[in-house]
């Protein structure tokens, strides 16, 4: 009975997957030191004041952008010196490509001078990211939080 | 095509869920209706209106009026594009059971089955995540 032992395979498939996700999600890859040129749409949206600009890059078609461009945004609104861009590259595969970025979101941390610091797969974790950025970042106590 | 409001998150994950109970009888009994009625629900839900899929409808009447109500939405274009790529699998196993050809059947199911319980066990839209690598090995004439 063949759709018996596919079947078998599947849920090991799936676990494997599942497994695999969970372990990559969020997690922060340093960048090598001599990366590929920036594609254009990506250089344009670096922010000339700000030390760190967190490019996102996001489609259409993905369910974790929203919650990812609502984290980072927030992340950027509190922190001194990180701006926060989102681009959709459902039309631009093309830059996806030249980053060698297969999934969305995946957010990149650029310097102003376009330097990649390090990137994020998935949805990130809000203090381990901080704590990846913290030397290139101003040093700042955070807003005083009531409470 | 209907341009589908965003939707409780909870729904998809249901619907999810039903999809790969009945990927697995399909799997299982190797008859090629169970799949073509699964690739018939993927059609409509993916190219008219995520209204139209009955597990949603069954979500909405019967399981979301029992949970705590939520605030968080999401939106539908990410769930349409993975219902057409899940529409493309049945399809082509549907084909496959019913000409015979078996095999084929076993695996694209199986590659349905794959994405449908990445969703309802981890939360995790393989079609929605996979757009840019679909498009990276598009035909170059589909870039251009």
């Amino acid at each position: 009975m063949t759709g018996v032992w596919a079947l078998l395979a599947v849920v090991v498939v799936v676990g494997a997957i599942g497994l695999l996700l969970r372990a990559r999600e969020g997690r922060i890859r340093t960048a090598k030191p001599t990366g590929p040129a920036l594609p254009g749409p990506v250089a344009a949206l670096l922010h000339p004041a700000a030390p760190v600009t967190l490019v996102q890059l996001s489609t259409t078609f993905c369910t974790p952008c929203r919650q990812t461009r609502v984290l980072l945004a927030d992340l950027a609104g509190r922190t001194g010196g990180l701006h926060h861009v989102d681009l959709d590259v459902t039309d631009l595969p093309e830059v996806a490509a030249d980053l060698g970025v297969m999934r969305t979101p995946t957010t990149l941390a650029l310097t102003s001078a376009g330097v990649e610091i390090l990137r994020i797969g998935g949805v990130p974790k809000r203090d381990t990211l901080l704590a990846a950025l913290r030397g290139y970042l101003p040093e700042e106590h955070p807003p005083a939080t009531n409470g | 095509m209907v341009v589908d409001a965003p939707v409780d998150p909870r729904g998809p994950r249901f619907i999810a869920s039903a999809t790969a109970a009945v990927l697995v009888v399909a799997l299982l009994t190797g008859w090629w209706p169970v799949l073509a009625a699964q690739a018939l629900i993927f059609a409509a839900s993916g190219f008219v209106s995520l209204g139209l899929n009955p597990w949603g409808r069954l979500y909405r009447l019967l399981v979301a009026p029992r949970l705590a109500p939520t605030a968080e939405r999401e939106d539908a274009a990410p769930l349409r594009f993975a219902q057409g790529v899940g529409f493309a699998f049945a399809l082509v196993g549907t084909v496959g059971y019913a000409t015979g050809l078996t095999a084929v059947g076993v695996v694209a199911t199986s590659f349905a089955l794959v994405a449908a319980l990445l969703n309802a066990a981890f939360n995790f839209c393989l079609g929605c995540e996979m757009y840019l690598l679909l498009r990276r090995f598009a035909p170059a004439t589909v870039r251009q």
